[in-house]
């Protein structure tokens, strides 16, 4: 996926830019329009020199020369950095369709323009259409052969990507597609590019990551290290993303406490396997041998609702509290309930734990697997408010107890009496 | 839609291997303790989602060949997975390779870090200290995640978390089942 994002957004940058060339020179109305002079490097030779240096005259009006000559720019800037986006999202069915987008502009350049009027429309209409939407739609058309058709869609993708402009890293970007472009067009560019493209064009933006020459940020090296270096850390910075969707609680901004957000989930996931196998036990065992003393001896799972120690000491002081439960268990309920309420816990089914929680944390909007973020080593699958008092007491993660359903209840009534 | 997809047939895959080791253990009777139930429902589920992978992730890898090492989970294995358990050998090698290959760049940093001794601690130093004692302790929660780069540790997380959720999610909806299927018998 990256060499074939690079190339993507290598064309990205390129494809918009051959069609301002073009309104360049029509501006100028220079015969040769695609000046390999000016060009500074090796892709953009390729493309040119791909291009027919006859192309059919430039039917576009003079006057609507300036605003798409400004939009190209967004819509650069605005590709890339969907580009980025969607390479980062792992939209690889999308970045495949922008490829195909890409393509077929060159296409388009290649054969020269032949629809102006949908260009026109397509740059002075702004539709404020959902940006993926379009660009779905406009590459699902794309797909036909029809020329025209395809042609239109395309530049309805680029409204698309620009009807989305107004947002957020919009100037960060303009400034750094402009300088790209400016960059790129050395001397031929025109007054109206040079303007907003004044503000980068010192040091070269590096809009992508071209394969050839990087060009470096001001006060960067180029050398291969440093490269390297930014690279793996976007490579990180990628993955951390996606991490990012899957844990809850992730808009954390630094590496670190996103780490410790992983961290703390993997526990919890893994203590909550734990704690379901230890519940299996009743339905693999009773599935074979359904006596009683089994179904009694079968264990909860202890979780400590107070916020104590920190999150190692809770770690090894519920193992073994665990276990402890667990032999007393055997031997007699009883003693395995006094030992508990020795310790301030009581046992208490998943479902009227889950009940609880959600009437009192109603209000909240956590996510319910935020508990385990909060270092409490409450083993509530469902319930997400280690905070609150009624919570204090022991949440049993077991179906066996909850199968023991109804005298279990009763247990569980002369116990939730004796709540610290 | 798609991801929902493959979520659900990871699902059923995940019982598939589950239901197979349960079914070697149908000997539990009165005398097997809670632990020792505990540890075997737990090594089949570890297994049967380890499994799902098909050897295509490390951790994957890294599970199946911990639990092979001790002998007598190898009909367990061979039964959830339909091969034959991993030579542990040569995860052992890499292991030891790279435990001395560590070694060397640890004793390399300490002393580098002796020689220089920053007067002002900065919060960049602080954080980058925070990040690598973190990496460490995902490194020691991920199965087999000792060996790995700092890259593909964030992958294999990715796909470590996924796997485990769909375990819990599978064995928390075998145990919501079994709750309404076991009559209640009085203590």
């Amino acid at each position: 996926m990256q060499p074939t994002s690079r190339e993507l957004l290598e064309m990205n940058n390129l494809n918009p830019l051959v069609s301002l060339r073009e309104i360049h020179n029509s501006q100028m109305s220079t015969s040769s329009h695609f000046d390999p002079t000016s060009s500074h490097d090796d892709f953009l030779d390729q493309m040119f020199s791909s291009v027919p240096s006859s192309a059919s005259s430039f039917p576009w009006p003079e006057d609507h020369a300036p605003p798409p000559c400004h939009m190209e720019e967004q819509s650069t800037a605005l590709l890339a950095s969907k580009l980025r986006q969607q390479q980062i999202s792992n939209g690889a069915a999308k970045a495949l369709m922008l490829q195909q987008q890409l393509f077929l502009s060159r296409g388009l350049a290649v054969n020269g323009l032949r629809s102006p009027s949908a260009a026109d429309i397509g740059f002075l209409n702004i539709p404020h259409a959902d940006q993926d939407d379009v660009v779905d739609g406009s590459c699902y058309k794309s797909a036909n052969p029809d020329q025209d058709a395809s042609i239109k869609s395309l530049f309805n993708g680029f409204t698309g990507s620009i009807g989305h402009s107004s947002n957020q890293p919009q100037h960060l970007l303009h400034s750094q597609g402009g300088a790209l472009q400016s960059h790129k067009f050395g001397g031929a560019a025109a007054p109206e590019m040079n303007q907003p493209a004044a503000s980068g064009s010192s040091g070269g933006g590096t809009a992508g990551q071209p394969k050839q020459r990087v060009r470096a940020r001001r006060g960067q090296a180029t050398d291969p290290h440093s490269i390297a270096e930014r690279l793996r850390r976007e490579r990180i910075a990628e993955r951390m993303k996606s991490l990012q969707e899957l844990v809850p609680n992730a808009n954390k901004t630094d590496k670190a406490s996103m780490l410790d957000e992983i961290i703390d989930y993997v526990k919890f996931l893994q203590l909550q396997v734990k704690v379901l196998s230890m519940s299996r036990l009743g339905g693999a065992a009773a599935a074979a041998n359904p006596l009683v003393a089994d179904m009694s001896s079968e264990g909860g799972r202890i979780g400590n609702g107070t916020k104590t120690a920190s999150s190692s000491n809770n770690n090894d002081g519920m193992t073994v509290t665990e276990h402890q439960v667990a032999k007393l268990m055997e031997e007699d309920m009883g003693s395995a309930m006094q030992y508990l309420q020795g310790k301030g816990l009581c046992l208490m089914p998943i479902s009227l734990a889950t009940a609880i929680s959600t009437s009192t944390c109603h209000s909240r909007s956590h996510h319910p697997l935020a508990s385990a973020s909060n270092n409490n080593q409450l083993l509530n699958g469902e319930a997400a408010c280690p905070t609150s008092p009624s919570v204090s007491a022991l949440t049993v993660q077991s179906a066996t107890i909850a199968a023991n359903g109804g005298g279990e209840t009763s247990l569980k009534d002369a116990n939730s009496v004796s709540k610290p | 839609m798609k991801e929902r997809m493959q979520n659900s047939s990871l699902k059923q895959e995940f019982l598939k291997n589950w239901i197979k080791g349960l079914q070697l253990h149908t000997n539990f009777n009165k005398n097997t303790t809670i632990l020792e139930r505990r540890k075997a429902i737990k090594l089949s589920a570890d297994i049967a989602i380890a499994s799902t992978r098909n050897s295509t992730t490390r951790w994957s890898r890294a599970l199946i060949s911990d639990a092979s090492r001790d002998g007598s989970n190898k009909t367990l294995i061979e039964k959830i997975s339909g091969r034959e358990a991993p030579r542990k050998d040569s995860f052992g090698l890499i292991r030891c390779s790279k435990k001395i290959m560590k070694r060397s760049r640890v004793t390399r940093q300490i002393r580098a870090r002796k020689a220089v001794l920053p007067s002002v601690v900065g919060a960049s130093l602080i954080e980058k200290k925070l990040v690598k004692s973190r990496t460490r302790a995902l490194k020691r929660l991920v199965p087999g995640g000792e060996d790995m780069d700092e890259i593909s540790l964030i992958k294999e997380t990715i796909d470590y978390i996924v796997s485990l959720r769909v375990q819990v999610d599978v064995m928390g909806r075998m145990a919501s089942v079994a709750d309404r299927l076991i009559p209640f018998k009085s203590l």
